[in-house]
């Protein structure tokens, strides 16, 4: 449900394991962050809302393909990239938990923006059509993502709105922007999918996109890499690393012009890369006590009410619990993966529904979404505003995406830059003492330039085929 | 040789659009300025200002077509869903736009209850339902769910009217 996000979920559940055992309160709430991190992908695919940010890049092949009547494929797509992703996350987590551990104590605000810009990067894969178009779009999300008071104390553009001290709520932001702009413009058409033939819900067709996520071995492996990796940076996490994913699998794919248009590749990239990065931030929490995002600070939570210190001794004291933690998440992707398949049976519907009642209805459901998140009207009123913004982005061919990357990016970016700049004081020669930071860069511009090459290869090779048959018509 | 004239077509919705963009940016970028002029408070935001407003410089061009050229583009079925929509798509589109804002600022004021069936019936024969007890039943049934169903989930209150 759009604005019940995971932390809010695992939240209203946590005083029930008051009564609990701590492993199985520990278990009970790993399953909730299981099954929520992929419950986010159900209104993405279907209705382009992404419920949290980790499902953003969800929606942008999700989204095409239930448009094109593969909704049933896109949420097997979805489930299966969710359950190896989780599964393969976990197995990574149960030998490397200690090393990530180390590497994530290493990170400063210099590898943080490395990694805000490498999301940014994206906004060059989100341009559409007009290059200038998409990277006004993403430059005007950053700066939308800066409002509020920043880091260093300021307060810019808020307009004397209280609300907006601690930024534009993205959630609701998000919402207007990718869901109910896209209504508006639905406004008359009578069915989400056109074709009658092609609205129909099948089982079958789930589990053919379910199996369909194994023949792309290499871009899930990219996926829960980079989703283990960035989710275990806290403060980062799964909303940067399915964009990142998304933005890789398209540079490297030979068919990256049709992804947006419901490329499955796409699908599977973002899902795969967001739900290993449980793995990555409970490798955090664990190993170190320290809470990603809000799904650990929760877990820390139900550490403390059991009386137990989160934390560097917590794995050496506490190995046995650990590994059952690890263990129980296997379980927990298993059984992901059946009653994932049900609730993506009964969730397909909605594309049977007359779009002159899901309109409304779902921008309904999104205006309560959005006001459960703060409880104020700051949510509802930010969620029409994009909404109407988003409405004319679309109209005049600017991608709401590259804004949507900008805002979910923009207060990230400002904050670590400036604690750099407070670090070094512009001394850009601290970037080599940084190895972590130059990997990282050097990742950055190793995947860059592989991407040009082969794009200059594939380019020369249509060329010489194009030069042939005219040779040979001639 | 005379060059035959050609007229430029203006896309006021995209100039629009466009202006609102640079508004918006320029306020935010004097906002920021009159805050502090110290490097932690413009470190991001002035650069990426200028860089945005760069981009709509290269960008307002696009507002400007000649009018052979657009005239072409719409006989070879331009993709530009600008170009598609007629006055009475734009009209329902602004009528559902300015009921869902109403909506949103009175959720607190009338009532959760109140502004979401009133939404939901106003919506829905915006969108095309005319049958009015159709209308009503889905209103009807639809707030109760979703009032009940967020009201059980969500620890903050929500103003009621009725229920």
């Amino acid at each position: 449900m759009p604005g019940i996000s995971i932390t809010m979920a695992m939240a209203i559940f946590l005083p029930m394991t008051l009564y609990m055992d701590f492993l199985p309160a520990i278990i009970f709430l790993t399953s909730i962050y299981t099954g929520a991190g992929f419950g986010g992908a159900v209104p993405a695919v279907l209705m382009n809302i992404p419920g949290t940010s980790s499902a953003v890049a969800t929606t942008f092949d999700g989204y095409p393909m239930s448009r094109k009547g593969l909704h049933n494929e896109a949420l097997g797509l979805g489930l299966g990239a969710s359950v190896i992703g989780c599964l393969g996350s976990y197995i990574l987590l149960l030998f490397l938990i200690a090393p990530v551990a180390n590497v994530v104590l290493k990170m400063g605000p210099l590898e943080m923006f490395a990694v805000a810009v490498w999301g940014m990067l994206l906004l060059g894969s989100l341009t559409g059509s007009s290059m200038s178009r998409g990277m006004l779009a993403g430059v005007f999300g950053v700066l939308l993502g800066t409002v509020g008071t920043n880091t260093a104390g300021y307060t810019r553009g808020t307009m004397g709105i209280d609300w907006l001290f601690d930024g534009i709520p993205v959630i609701p932001a998000m919402m207007g922007l990718l869901a109910v702009s896209q209504l508006l413009n639905l406004i008359n058409t009578n069915y989400l999918i056109e074709d009658e033939a092609s609205r129909g819900i099948s089982f079958k067709r789930i589990l053919k996109g379910v199996k369909l996520t194994f023949t792309y071995p290499t871009i899930m492996l990219r996926g829960f890499t980079i989703g283990v990796t960035i989710g275990a940076i806290p403060g980062v996490g799964s909303s940067i690393s399915n964009l990142i994913s998304y933005s890789e699998t398209k540079r490297n794919a030979p068919d990256g012009d049709t992804f947006g248009q419901g490329n499955p590749k796409g699908v599977i990239a973002a899902e795969s890369a967001n739900s290993s990065s449980e793995g990555g931030a409970m490798a955090t929490m664990l190993a170190l006590g320290i809470p990603g995002g809000g799904a650990t600070a929760i877990l820390l939570a139900a550490f403390a009410m059991h009386n137990i210190v989160g934390g560097p001794s917590f794995i050496a004291n506490n190995k046995d619990i650990v590994y059952a933690i690890i263990f129980s998440n296997f379980a927990q992707a298993v059984l992901l993966l059946g009653i994932g398949l049900g609730f993506c049976y009964l969730a397909s519907s909605v594309v049977r529904v007359p779009l002159r009642f899901l309109i409304p209805a779902v921008m309904v459901v999104s205006a309560f979404g959005s006001y459960a998140i703060q409880g104020t009207l700051s949510g509802p009123i930010t969620l029409f505003v994009f909404s109407v913004l988003g409405w004319a982005m679309v109209r005049y061919q600017y991608p709401v995406a590259a804004a949507v990357v900008g805002l979910l990016l923009g207060t990230l970016l400002e904050e670590n830059l400036i604690r750099t700049w407070q670090i070094t004081r512009g001394d850009v020669s601290y970037v080599l003492e940084r190895p972590g930071a130059m990997l990282i860069i050097a990742l950055m511009v190793v995947s860059m330039g592989l991407t040009s090459f082969s794009q200059w290869r594939r380019k020369r090779r249509e060329a010489a085929a194009a030069l042939s048959a005219e040779e040979a018509g001639s | 040789m005379k060059q035959p004239k050609t007229s430029l077509r203006v896309d006021w919705g995209h100039l629009a659009l466009l202006l609102l963009i640079c508004v918006v940016v320029v306020a935010y970028l004097l906002d920021t300025r009159a805050t502090s002029l110290r490097i932690n408070n413009l470190l991001l935001v002035q650069p990426t200002s200028i860089i945005a407003l760069i981009l709509a410089a290269l960008v307002l061009p696009q507002c400007f077509r000649r009018k052979d050229a657009a005239e072409g583009a719409t006989e070879e079925g331009d993709a530009d869903p600008a170009k598609r929509e007629t006055w009475r798509d734009l009209g329902k589109i602004a009528a559902l736009s300015a009921a869902f804002g109403a909506f949103t600022v009175s959720l607190e004021t009338l009532g959760f209850d109140a502004a979401t069936f009133i939404f939901l019936a106003l919506g829905t024969f915006i969108c095309g339902e005319r049958r009015l007890w159709v209308i009503a039943l889905f209103s009807g049934i639809f707030t109760a769910a979703i009032v009940y169903g967020y009201q059980l989930l969500v620890p903050y209150p929500f103003p009621l009217l009725v229920m």
